[in-house]
């Protein structure tokens, strides 16, 4: 078990969530939590960095699913970037891959 | 050292002399006044019983004057009706048997109404022809005793009261889970058929493993007729588990039921539940979703094939396992997962089972369970199909009984739900498989 810990940054495209450990039963409400409590502008993009993120079960999903709808209920964007192969393999799976937009990383020069 | 040790002595002589006084006080005290006052009751009886001598203790313990207690009275007039009885019909019998008695519990009576446990111990004097003369009697105060053993049995009993209420309290709570676990129970086998629908031309096989008998699984499936040519069949798994998953589950079974009535059409059907589950759930805040296979089945009487229609959402592809020992699966890239959007993209796929073929349909606890030495690796699709292709031209039960050894092998590896469903049409001429 890897304890979750996100970390938050501003980039000039918006705010930028770095996500180690597991994102699992214990770790979701974290996120969902931390997610729940930024303020978005309409235009901006929410970066979801899951480059540390070690494991992601169907709760973490869920915290996804759920930062997603967030992003947009502001008129903002969500992209998920550094996506570990597994979660990648899982998301392909369930169609996400195709809900959220997939970045290679989310350097500053990121962008949708 | 020798000379320390003698030097040690000296104190004690130093201090005897005030020993001896204390010796010579305590020896004054004369064998009468030591009678008549010893912290024991002393009496002497004719071997009738008549008391002959008393101390003045018992006389104070009896509250009576020795004038109207000697010669007067028997030892046995002191007991109590209970002491009475129990003193004829033993205590005396043991007294003419052995010569003495010791220890006897009995009740004395007090003048003022009274009575004093007491101990009693006697003994018979003989005389030089060896003839019983008298009987000397001890009396000791046990109130102090029986107060203690009174305390001793109040204690035991106060203890032997809480293990029975702790045991009571223990049984109630066993009864509790085990009622809980029937109601579980009740509620789990209502998310899943009792039977499967026999679909003319097919045979069906299920199978669901639980991965803990305490929590409600999310995991679901069911096959039922839908019109005079078409059976539907779904399986599917709701994210998380518990009385919140099965909630789902049940909207979602009951959902996708109704709706291949309304119009069987797979992907139809996907979408009501995609509809249901999004302004149920996720509309309010609370994302709650499902992935699942919806498919029909339309066999054809006159070849014996049927055709196989899906849909998927956001599920692990299905295998066919074809009747000349290989196994595929039919993609369904694309479908998401179900109740997440207000429209959902959903994947169909159509194929035909010939004689010999089998469906199968799987939650991803399978392809998900951990293997290997270390629970790192996971079994996967690959290793599934490979699976598949060995018992490829297997009848659907089997499939499933060969599948469900495998999830036995996995053990601890295995810790999600998994529910199995195979749909095979029988082959025609039963051929003998080559093993490969």
């Amino acid at each position: 078990m890897n304890l979750l810990k996100i970390t938050t940054r501003s980039a000039t495209t918006g705010p930028v969530l770095e996500i180690f450990g597991d994102l699992d039963y214990a770790g979701a409400p974290e996120l969902r939590e931390l997610v729940a409590g930024l303020t978005l502008r309409p235009g901006q993009l929410l970066i979801l960095d899951l480059g540390g993120m070690e494991f992601c079960d169907s709760s973490g999903i869920t915290a996804l699913i759920a930062a997603r709808s967030h992003a947009h209920a502001a008129r903002a964007d969500i992209a998920l970037a550094a996506v570990p192969a597994n979660t990648l393999r899982i998301l392909g799976i369930i169609g996400l891959d195709q809900v959220f937009t997939l970045l290679p990383d989310s350097g500053p020069a990121a962008g949708p | 050292m020798m000379c320390r040790s003698g030097r040690q002595q000296e104190p004690h002589d130093a201090d005897g002399s005030a020993l001896d006084a204390a010796f010579a006080a305590v020896l004054e005290d004369s064998a009468e006044e030591l009678y008549e006052n010893a912290p024991c009751g002393y009496l002497s009886t004719l071997m009738d019983g008549t008391i002959a001598k008393i101390n003045a203790t018992l006389l104070d313990w009896l509250g009576l004057e020795r004038e109207a207690v000697v010669g007067r009275t028997r030892f046995t007039d002191l007991l109590t009706v209970g002491g009475k009885l129990y003193h004829e019909t033993h205590f005396a019998p043991l007294l003419r048997m052995q010569g003495e008695v010791s220890g006897i519990a009995l009740e004395v009576k007090q003048a003022g109404g009274g009575r004093i446990p007491v101990l009693v111990s006697s003994m018979v004097k003989h005389g030089s022809t060896g003839d019983p003369l008298l009987i000397r009697t001890t009396v000791f105060d046990a109130r102090d005793r029986r107060a203690y053993e009174e305390e001793l049995l109040r204690r035991r009993q106060a203890a032997e009261e809480a293990r029975r209420q702790a045991e009571e309290a223990r049984r109630q709570a066993e009864a509790d889970r085990a009622r809980l676990q029937d109601a579980l129970a009740v509620l789990q086998r209502s998310l899943l058929p009792d039977t499967l629908a026999a679909v003319p031309g097919m045979e069906a096989a299920a199978y669901y493993h639980t991965a803990s008998p305490d929590r409600l699984g999310g995991d679901f499936y069911d096959v039922f007729p839908v019109d005079a040519k078409r059976f539907a069949f779904f399986l599917g798994d709701v994210c998380g588990k518990g009385p919140e998953a099965a909630a789902v589950t049940s909207l979602t079974r009951y959902t996708l039921r109704a709706a291949a009535l309304h119009d069987a059409t797979p992907v139809a059907a996907l979408s009501t539940l995609n509809t249901v589950l999004y302004d149920r759930y996720s509309a309010g805040g609370d994302p709650r979703y499902c992935t699942a296979v919806f498919g029909t089945l339309e066999p054809d009487p006159s070849t014996g094939r049927v055709t196989v229609r899906l849909a998927s959402g956001g599920h692990p592809p299905v295998v066919v396992l074809r009747a000349d020992g290989t196994a595929d699966y039919v993609p369904t890239p694309g479908g998401l997962l179900v109740g997440i959007l207000p429209s959902a993209p959903l994947a169909a796929a159509t194929t035909v089972l010939a004689p010999g073929d089998t469906l199968l349909l799987y939650t991803d606890g399978l392809t998900e369970a951990r293997t290997g030495e270390d629970r790192t690796s996971l079994y996967g699709e690959e290793a599934l199909l490979a699976f598949a292709t060995e018992h490829a031209g297997a009848s659907p039960q089997a499939v499933i009984e060969a599948l469900t050894g495998l999830l036995d092998g996995f053990g601890d590896g295995l810790d999600d739900d998994v529910a199995l469903l195979a749909l095979g049409v029988p082959a025609s001429d039963h051929p003998t498989r080559t093993e490969r």
